[in-house]
């Protein structure tokens, strides 16, 4: 395997070519540090690299951590109090339904009440006008009777003036004689009650 | 102009001619993968410095990409060790899913592995005389060198056990490792003292593992993966295609193991930082059997 990969010029060669170096020693002697030595291990090179991953460890550790999780801790809580904020708002808004189911109940029993009262008050009021219509169109009608009986009595005077000049007339004309006072008024009261008759 | 040669002048021959494994312990420290590796550092930390500057609740592009990952990460680590643990562990894990991550798709880029110094082959040879006896990459997958996945383990074991010590005590942990399970009591429990002792060695045995295998494990998956693409971009030149085919095909061949070596270095980012959780999960958790 190491002749083959040698022989394409593979970029494992430096570990490999270690390996080729130690191998035989390796063979030999058996021992833990030669096989150590075929995977290329090296103090001076494994110092270094602790020292440089130590290197990362100790930049994130103290200057890459907290600020992050400061920050994902501050978005949670963010999130946490918009959460509890959203339950708050949601309880609000179903009391606020509640509350306002509520009130459109009432709404609707005080209007039903006002309904029926403005109701009961349209019935009231309009019995009370066609009452009054009533009362005042028999006031009209006994207003009229009224007048109506003056007139016929005005009528019946008037009547009565004229039929007892016309029988005066009438009696003066027949009889050829010339009528005094006394007897025209005699004339006018009989003509008067056969006509009351 | 021999570039190769310029280079070693000019006084990195001891990092050219080891290719990152130099017998000179003052120089063997910084090699190819070691470069790699420092730029993976500077990577992450850069990135992490924009993603957290000018930080705001409604985030950035940067900002969210940082905290999906984190969010992401955070939750599996509390899922495997508890909403306890996760707090104390969470920065280790979350450097080690980051850094391994990070190197591993660096390993992806094209040139890592395959621009360096020696011999070479190909049309972008710029001189094919044999300065060195091998090719001698400039650049390697930081995961693909054992140093650096046992640094990784390592690194992670000390956390470890400072993790633990904190949580149970160095007598909760003894207690934990060798003293009798079950809740027995009597005679059975001083019975299978010697047993439990045994099992308290093995365990042991298997905490001292621990790195060799997260280490191992991390580095032949990604050494394979760099094999595959590396062979997979000279099988043309194997199966002795003409040049010009050889070329195509060195792109063609390996495209499809591209995709699947993305999914290989986050699948192995996840497993270490996952495995890593679980020791934490296994070893700081405290034995609820005792207390009833």
């Amino acid at each position: 395997m190491i002749a083959l990969l040698a022989e394409f010029n593979l970029a494992v060669v430096p570990l490999l070519a270690a390996a080729e170096v130690h191998g035989a020693a390796a063979e030999s002697s058996g021992g833990i540090g030669d096989a150590v030595a075929q995977f290329g291990f090296q103090w001076q090179s494994f110092l270094s690299q602790v020292i440089t991953f130590l290197v990362v460890y100790f930049v994130l550790n103290k200057y890459a951590f907290p600020p992050i999780m400061g920050m994902l801790e501050e978005r949670r809580r963010r999130i946490a109090d918009g959460e509890e904020n959203l339950k708050k708002i949601q309880q609000q808004l179903a009391q606020a339904d509640e509350r306002v189911a509520g009130m459109i109940d009432e709404a609707n029993k005080e209007a039903e009440r006002l309904i029926a009262d403005a109701r009961d008050s349209a019935s009231a009021q309009r019995e009370q006008r066609i009452q009054s219509a009533v009362n005042e169109a028999s006031n009209i009608i006994a207003k009229a009777h009224e007048a109506s009986k003056l007139e016929h009595e005005r009528l019946m005077g008037e009547l009565k003036r004229e039929f007892g000049r016309l029988v005066v007339d009438t009696t003066g004309k027949v009889t050829g004689k010339v009528l005094d006072e006394k007897d025209r008024k005699r004339i006018n009261e009989e003509a008067a009650g056969q006509i009351a008759l | 102009m021999n570039f190769a040669q310029t280079l070693t002048q000019s006084g990195l021959n001891a990092f050219l001619a080891s290719g990152g494994i130099a017998p000179d312990p003052l120089s063997g420290w910084f090699t190819n993968s070691m470069l790699v590796a420092l730029v993976v550092m500077a990577v992450v930390l850069v990135f992490v410095k924009l993603a957290t500057s000018n930080m705001s609740i409604i985030p950035n592009r940067k900002q969210n990409l940082l905290e999906f990952i984190f969010e992401f990460l955070y939750g599996q680590v509390e899922g495997v060790v508890g909403s306890k643990l996760a707090p104390k562990s969470f920065p280790i894990l979350f450097t080690i899913f980051v850094f391994i991550l990070t190197a591993n798709w660096m390993g992806l880029i094209p040139g890592v592995g395959t621009v360096g110094f020696g011999k070479g082959s190909g049309f972008l040879t710029i001189d094919e005389s044999d300065a060195h006896a091998e090719f001698h990459p400039l650049l390697r997958p930081a995961t693909a060198d054992l140093n650096m996945t046992f640094a990784l383990a390592a690194v992670f074991m000390i956390v470890w056990i400072w993790i633990v010590v904190s949580e149970v005590g160095v007598k909760g942990f003894l207690d934990h490792t060798f003293g009798p399970k079950g809740g027995l009591t009597g005679f059975m429990k001083w019975a299978l003292v010697p047993v439990f002792l045994f099992v308290g060695v093995i365990e042991v045995i298997s905490i001292a593992f621990r790195p060799v295998t997260l280490s191992l494990r991390l580095l032949g998956n990604i050494f394979a993966g760099e094999t595959l693409l590396h062979t997979m971009g000279h099988l043309g030149e194997i199966l002795g295609f003409p040049d010009w085919l050889s070329m195509i095909g060195g792109v063609v061949f390996p495209l499809p193991f591209y995709f699947m070596e993305i999914l290989v270095g986050l699948l192995q980012a996840v497993v270490f930082t996952l495995l890593c959780a679980v020791y934490i999960q296994v070893g700081a958790s405290h034995d609820e059997e005792e207390h009833h």
